[in-house]
């Protein structure tokens, strides 16, 4: 189903911006917030395709990361916008309301940002990988109505749809979060009508220095991110059965992937699988469960 | 009816401090003056003069601002009723020797009830109502926004309190500000109580991006206006929303939700399917405890309590215990994602009493 490895990585001799149709530009932090961000500005911008927002995770090299992800675009119609949550400032960014709230700073950027082939940041898809996949689900959670289509890469760990305090379920926490205490179940059922798509490497399933680790947490969710995103799926698309609503929500499984997001691009086919309208069509393997 | 002299007239109406509840007035409309005031009704506007300054220091112009009122002033208005608990209670009638200025933002009629700590109200001589060139009396429901049928997509959040002052208005800006915050578009808006720039003023501060009131629907007061008018205004004020690309509104009703029509409009079927949602504002545990039970009589379950309880953590932990429900302040409101969670929140028992 896949091509090789060698056949979708990119032509020796090119470096990927040198292939991209976009142009990578690093925006400054915004003062308030302490946010910035890379951005990928298309050749020919499509004001009408809403703009993709991708977030990181841990390791941060956010630029690299938009330049896999955009050198397996197959046109230079849609802006693509990278946060850079940094470790000074940004710490604990996965959780969304830990310590500072990552989804204000990421709400202002929005908001401030004027970019080309960007006319409506209303609505857009959310894509993120690692610590990235966790900040994206969270804030899709508490922001549902923003949001055009969710894709999760290799979450560590998940806020489940069930009683547990948030942010590992639900419920509301004993201790207030950041001077509140989030009313999250409300918008599970907006949260389930998206269309959420989870993807995890086949070999994804090391207990790395990274993932979060813990009686609770392995009982609640897996010992792996591959049972994690196994079993988060399952919930959701339970929940969704319970709500009466239609599943949206996949699980894809990488061949051969690790917990690599150049292997899950390159090697997984990440950008056919999600985007296919944006890859070339031997880049578009068919959907996996 | 008997016509004024022209001259002088226009001369009056121009020099006349014209108030917030003759916003929509088109000014030049008003040519003339017809002096049987005592046959005034609801909405006609009034020319008249300061006779003796009361409790109503200042009125709040069209051009939102207040203005300082001096013996003698002229002043254009809106004859009406209006009922506030902690001031005037009045009705929408004019006495041609004097009548009472019943609100600031422009309500003029008949005091029959005030607050203990209330002075008298400001007393004023009608010279006239305004009328058109055809002699015609101008009544605020000339310049209404156009009847519309209420919006199907639109999410409405209502707003109301245990009284007067228990902090509907602050809470309903915070929403606002929280969901302007989210991304939303929003309209805030006023569906009962007496027309006055500090509700309006208080919304259009929190960035909405649509605010309008009962007087936009034709109304100086709902105070003792026909139920059906009032639901009819609510549904104009939520299309008008809608035709301004607002996706969503927060709804704010006036006074308490025993007052006369406040709670009419609760307890109407049609007017609360309109609603995704009620915040209900209270001063405090036992207002809270009653109210909730109130509400619930009429099948509505608030989302949340708010209001001026907050500033009082015993009260809070007290009212949730007794009632079961969040309680959430206004800098919690004022917060994107509880914002945005409030309006993905849902009252059951509201839709389980529309099923039946």
């Amino acid at each position: 189903m896949f091509k090789s490895p060698l056949e979708i990585l990119p032509p020796p001799g090119k470096s990927q911006s040198q292939i991209s149709l976009h142009k990578i530009r690093r925006v400054a932090s915004d003062q308030l917030t302490g946010l910035g961000c890379w951005v990928a500005i298309p050749t020919t911008p499509d004001p009408s395709l809403p703009p993709l927002v991708v977030v990181h995770g841990v390791y941060r090299d956010v630029e690299g990361m938009l330049k896999v992800l955009t050198s397996r675009f197959s046109h230079g119609r849609r802006t693509v916008i990278a946060p850079v949550f940094d470790e000074t400032n940004w710490r604990g960014y996965q959780r969304v309301l830990a310590e500072r709230r990552a989804d204000l700073a990421l709400l202002s950027l929005l908001k401030s940002i004027n970019l080309p082939g960007v006319a409506d940041i209303s609505s857009f898809d959310l894509l993120g990988y690692s610590g990235g996949a966790q900040f994206a689900h969270r804030f899709a959670l508490l922001y549902p109505h923003l949001i055009n289509r969710l894709a999760l890469c290799s979450a560590g760990w998940y806020t489940f749809p069930d009683n547990s305090p948030y942010p590992y379920g639900l419920a509301r926490p004993e201790k207030k979060l950041q001077g509140f205490t989030p009313l999250v179940r409300s918008n599970l059922s907006a949260f389930l009508r998206l269309p959420i798509e989870v993807f995890v490497g086949e070999r994804d399933t090391d207990q790395d220095q990274n993932l979060r680790r813990g009686k609770a947490i392995d009982r609640q969710q897996g010992d792996n991110r591959v049972e994690r995103a196994t079993n988060w799926v399952k919930a959701l698309n339970e929940a969704v059965c319970a709500q009466g609503l239609t599943s949206q929500v996949n699980l894809t499984v990488m061949d051969g992937c690790g917990h690599d997001w150049r292997e899950c691009v390159y090697l997984g086919g990440l950008v056919g699988l999600w985007l296919p309208r944006e890859a070339p069509e031997h880049l578009a393997p068919k959907m996996t469960q | 009816m008997k016509i004024a002299n022209l001259m002088n007239t226009v001369d009056m109406i121009q020099a006349a401090k014209w108030a917030f509840s003759t916003r929509r007035v088109k000014q030049n409309d008003a040519v003339g003056l017809c002096n049987d005031v005592g046959l005034a009704r609801s909405g006609d506007l009034v020319l008249g003069r300061i006779q003796r300054i009361g409790s109503h220091k200042r009125i709040q112009l069209r051009s939102g601002r207040p203005n300082e009122l001096y013996q003698g002033d002229l002043i254009i208005v809106a004859c009406g009723a209006r009922y506030a608990s902690d001031q005037f209670e009045g009705i929408a009638q004019l006495n041609p020797q004097g009548a009472d200025l019943l609100a600031g933002g422009g309500c003029l009629g008949k005091m029959r009830v005030r607050n203990g700590k209330m002075k008298l109200p400001t007393r004023v001589l009608p010279i006239g109502l305004l009328t058109d060139e055809k002699g015609a009396v101008l009544n605020l429901d000339q310049y209404a926004l156009p009847l519309a049928i209420r919006p199907q997509k639109l999410t409405a959040i209502g707003v109301v309190g245990a009284s007067m002052n228990s902090g509907k208005t602050d809470a309903t800006a915070s929403l606002v500000h929280g969901l302007r915050l989210a991304g939303y578009r929003v309209a805030a808006l006023k569906a009962t109580g007496t027309g006055a720039f500090g509700d309006y003023n208080a919304y259009v501060d929190a960035g909405a991006d649509f605010t309008a009131d009962f007087t936009d629907a034709g109304m100086v007061s709902t105070y003792e206006q026909p139920l059906l008018r009032i639901e009819r205004g609510i549904d104009t004020l939520l299309g008008a929303a809608d035709n301004n690309g607002c996706n969503i509104a927060v709804v704010e009703f006036a006074d308490g939700v025993l007052q006369q029509e406040t709670a009419a409009m609760l307890k109407n079927p049609r007017v609360c399917s309109a609603f995704g949602g009620f915040l209900y504002a209270v001063p405090d545990s036992l207002a809270a405890l009653g109210g909730a039970y109130a509400l619930k009589q009429i099948g509505i379950v608030p989302l949340a309590l708010t209001g001026l309880i907050t500033q009082s953590p015993l009260n809070v932990n007290e009212a949730e215990k007794a009632t079961g429900l969040p309680v959430i302040s206004r800098e919690e409101l004022r917060d994107p994602a509880q914002a945005s969670c409030l309006v993905n929140s849902n009252t059951s028992i509201v839709k389980q009493r529309l099923v039946v």
